[in-house]
């Protein structure tokens, strides 16, 4: 069953249109029939009614003088002169027929009950007219008339047939006017209901949709259009904001971060030496999730840029491994495989901030093991590379969601600190390399992916 | 022993900068209103100057063209230095000879100042 909210409003348009011609002329052209009818019944009436008086007068001569043959001679007349009378018949104040006429091939007359009382009454094909007969103010006998109404009949039926045309034209014509007439509502409309599909498959701000007018439409168009500018505009603060707090927040970071590490440098005996680590260690954490906060802003109003170059990738992963291994007591970080040997062409910062992220993440979700595996492919198109930890794996069905905004897993039971952003920014850095980044687990440890076009691959010469 | 100028308007890295700097063998100047540049840099002569970008009623990109467009200074390197990282792309456009992003690393900020002094 369709329902009347799945249907366009185009189609609705129509149908309604349509449907309206279709019952307004319907019931127009029943009025005009049932009238037309009705009028030619009551002049049928009126005729019969006056032929009855006009037989009844031309046998009362016939009844006085007790002459039913001249009676029944004139009845016969009927045959030529009103070949729809069916039957005839003529009865004296007793109510004894004394004269009558059939039309031949016709049934017996016989008077219907309805007629009881009444001049004229229809049955289902026939019209029975009755009328007395009446002399020097005496009623002394009843002429009664059978009129067959087959032409009734064909005018009904040909009156139906050529309603019944005039309405599909009407049809026609309405649903052709509809089409052309549905425009006007819906074009306006559907052009904010595109602006609106746009933007939330691309979630960009579409340019305000073009609408003048005063009507209802014209009102949601141009709230529409105030709504955009007003996110556009809280967008823009938005950005302008993250920007500065970043920048605020990395001057005392400055500080803090230089003293410490000077600290570091002249500290040895512990537990101070310790408690300056430690500190160094998580200050270190702050700057990342600053930086993390200030590169997601960009990649959401899209002023992420990369600075391509070439570089060698076997250098950059020694260097990752290197800086992040320094960072961890507890994890031995191998590289195993053959060396790649090979160029890359990609923003060397970048690339390096997924490696560190992706290496960080490796240790930070294997507590309690030790080791961390980098392992490299090579094939025709692209160079993968793989790391690998053995900690506690990432279900299935959050495969895809741990490279979303803000993903923090729901089923790790472990405290694991961060904003759940690197991986958000990790996937928009390879996706802008045309590379793809993606995870593989299987409950004990996860493979975390990622693959990088080689320099002389189709996809890069075209950038 | 190398003179490096350094110019900040925010004290506490001023001085930081200036510790760690002087701790190293440079002879250091520290100073936080960059329009007290040029005098400094006529009386003190430094091989390198590191220069902050945000400076409150200047923009250091601006000082380090002039430096460079000015007879006396333009063979001095400046290396800029700030906390937005995207101030590392007006190197060539300033005529400066390197970037620093804030905050630091120590080993970084002396190994890119070892690289450029004259």
């Amino acid at each position: 069953m369709v329902k009347l909210n799945d249907i366009s409003i185009r189609n609705k348009l129509i149908l309604m249109q349509v449907f309206t011609s279709v019952i307004v002329f319907g019931i127009v052209f029943g009025v005009f029939i049932i009238t037309d009818v009705n009028s030619y019944k009551q002049r049928k009436v009126d005729s019969m009614i006056s032929l009855a008086k006009v037989l009844g007068t031309n046998s009362i001569s016939s009844i006085q003088f007790q002459d039913p043959e001249a009676a029944r001679v004139m009845l016969e007349e009927l045959r030529t002169v009103s070949p729809e009378i069916v039957h005839a018949e003529i009865t004296n104040k007793e109510g004894q027929v004394f004269a009558s006429y059939s039309k031949p091939g016709t049934n017996t007359f016989a008077i219907p009950a309805v007629l009881h009382g009444k001049h004229y009454a229809f049955t289902d094909q026939q019209l029975f007219v009755s009328n007395p007969i009446v002399s020097n103010k005496e009623v002394i006998g009843t002429v009664y008339l059978e009129v067959q109404l087959t032409e009734l009949q064909q005018i009904i039926q040909y009156k139906y047939e050529l309603a019944f045309i005039l309405l599909l034209v009407a049809l026609v014509f309405s649903f052709l006017i509809a089409v052309l007439v549905q425009g006007y509502l819906s074009t306006r409309l559907l052009k904010l209901v595109n602006a609106v599909i746009k933007i939330r498959k691309t979630g960009e701000i579409t340019k305000a949709v073009e609408d003048k007018g005063r009507d209802e439409i014209a009102t949601l168009i141009q709230a529409f259009n105030k709504m955009m500018e007003e996110i556009e505009e809280s967008q823009k603060k938005k950005d302008e904001f993250i920007g500065i707090a970043s920048h605020e927040l990395k001057t005392p970071l400055t500080s803090i971060k230089g003293y410490v590490e000077m600290l570091d440098m002249m500290e040895q005996e512990q537990p101070k030496k310790q408690f300056v680590q430690k500190t160094l260690g998580n200050i270190n954490k702050l700057e990342r999730l600053v930086k993390d906060l200030l590169d997601v802003s960009k990649i959401q109003s899209g002023q992420l840029q990369l600075e391509m170059k070439e570089f060698d990738m076997d250098e950059l992963l020694n260097e990752t491994m290197n800086a992040s291994q320094m960072v961890s007591e507890t994890h031995k970080i191998i590289r195993k495989g053959a060396l790649l040997n090979e160029m890359v062409y990609g923003d060397r910062q970048r690339i390096e901030q997924v490696l560190l992220n992706l290496l960080s993440n490796a240790i930070k979700y294997s507590p309690g093991e030790n080791t961390v595996i980098v392992e490299t492919e090579k094939t025709e198109k692209e160079l993968i590379i793989k790391i690998r930890d053995y900690g506690i794996g990432v279900a299935p069905e959050e495969q895809t969601n741990i490279f979303e905004r803000f993903y923090r897993s729901n089923t790790v039971a472990v405290h694991i600190s961060g904003f759940g952003l690197g991986l958000y920014i990790c996937r928009d850095i390879i996706n802008r390399h045309y590379g793809r980044i993606w995870v593989e687990s299987n409950g004990k440890g996860s493979v975390f992916n990622f693959s990088l076009p080689l320099k002389h691959s189709p996809s890069i010469q075209q950038t | 022993m190398n003179k490096i100028l350094v110019v900040d308007d925010d004290l506490d890295i001023l001085s930081l900068v200036q510790t760690i700097l002087s701790m190293n063998n440079f002879d250091v100047e520290a100073i936080s209103r960059w329009e007290d540049i040029n005098t400094k840099m006529a009386e003190f002569k430094p091989n390198l100057v590191l220069l902050d970008v945000m400076l409150g009623g200047a923009d250091g990109r601006d000082i380090c063209k002039n430096l460079h467009l000015d007879k006396k200074t333009e063979n001095i390197p400046v290396v800029l230095f700030s906390a937005n990282p995207e101030m590392g792309k007006y190197i060539k456009e300033c005529m400066a000879q390197d970037f620093v992003a804030k905050p630091f690393e120590i080993s970084s900020l002396l190994k890119t100042i070892k690289a450029h002094v004259n």
